[in-house]
């Protein structure tokens, strides 16, 4: 029991992912803050980033394979965030806050 | 050295405390300061798992020269009015226990199709595949990220700077329309 704890494998590195994906989830799920939203979409980023980079590194001649797949998600995951602030940046200028619920409120 | 559990748990733990503070923390500047930590530990667990590519990228360009630039422009964002609450508790409560369900249901689905059928599949692949690619050659997307990050610093900074014109402006026709 205390050795599955203690050698490291990918079974580790895979669950400590799908929990970070998890609290990700809940953060977007939980915010009203669309900024804070993007970030919770960030950390979504890097539990996946973290399971490419797992499956890389236990499984042959695949590590490269991962840091590349890595880099580009990296990549599209910036642009996301240039889009998001600039969409926020502009609700922001029409409403003065970045409130989802008060934004919906409005809509409705 | 640092045995490999130790380093796995202390940067695990530290990367959820880092996930945990960008969602509930009260003042934006906290989550920006704990999204700057996640991207550090999450390069430094990186480098456990031997991908130096990304652990230097992430750690260099993300950690240290946007996050850096951010910590800048903090002041700006404080002044911003960017109100911080969560949902209602019962909200958070109800969805919580959706998320654990979900998660439940996804380690059921893994437990049953990994000693079956999506391991054997990722195992076949991985071991068939003999083309060894040449890291080198897939280096060029790294001038377009430098680029990018360039690119979103810049986005960044234009916009706090007209926001912030913008907010003085207003500040100055109430002014005069107090005088008045």
């Amino acid at each position: 029991m205390i050795d599955n704890f203690l050698n490291i494998g990918m079974m580790h590195y895979l669950i400590f992912a799908f929990i970070l994906f998890l609290t990700g989830l809940l953060g977007v799920v939980v915010s009203r803050n669309l900024l804070r939203i993007v970030m919770s979409l960030f950390i979504l980023t890097v539990s996946i980033v973290l399971s490419f980079l797992t499956f890389g590194c236990y499984c042959d001649n695949s590590l490269d394979n991962a840091n590349i797949i890595s880099i580009f998600i990296l990549m599209v995951s910036v642009l996301q965030i240039i889009m998001a602030v600039v969409i926020l940046y502009k609700i922001y200028q029409t409403n003065e806050y970045l409130d989802a619920e008060k934004i919906k409120d409005k809509e409705n | 050295m640092v045995p490999d559990f130790v380093y796995f748990y202390v940067f695990a733990v530290l990367m959820l405390v880092s996930a945990a503070g960008i969602i509930f923390a009260p003042k934006m500047y906290l989550s920006l300061l704990s999204l700057f930590f996640l991207v550090i530990f999450s390069s430094l667990l990186y480098f456990g798992l031997n991908a130096v590519y990304l652990s230097i990228f992430q750690f260099i360009l993300c950690g240290v020269c946007l996050f850096v630039y951010i910590f800048l422009l903090l002041k700006k964002i404080g002044r911003l009015n960017l109100g911080l609450k969560l949902v209602s508790r019962p909200k958070i409560i109800v969805s919580s226990f959706f998320i654990f369900i979900f998660g439940l249901c996804t380690c059921v689905f893994f437990k049953e199709e990994f000693t079956n059928s999506l391991f054997e599949i990722f195992n076949f692949v991985a071991q068939k595949s003999s083309d060894i690619v040449a890291f080198d050659l897939h280096m060029f997307p790294l001038h377009l990220i430098i680029l990018l990050v360039l690119v979103c610093a810049v986005v960044i900074r234009v916009f706090l700077l007209s926001s912030q014109n913008v907010s003085l402006s207003s500040d100055g026709n109430s002014s005069k329309g107090e005088t008045k």
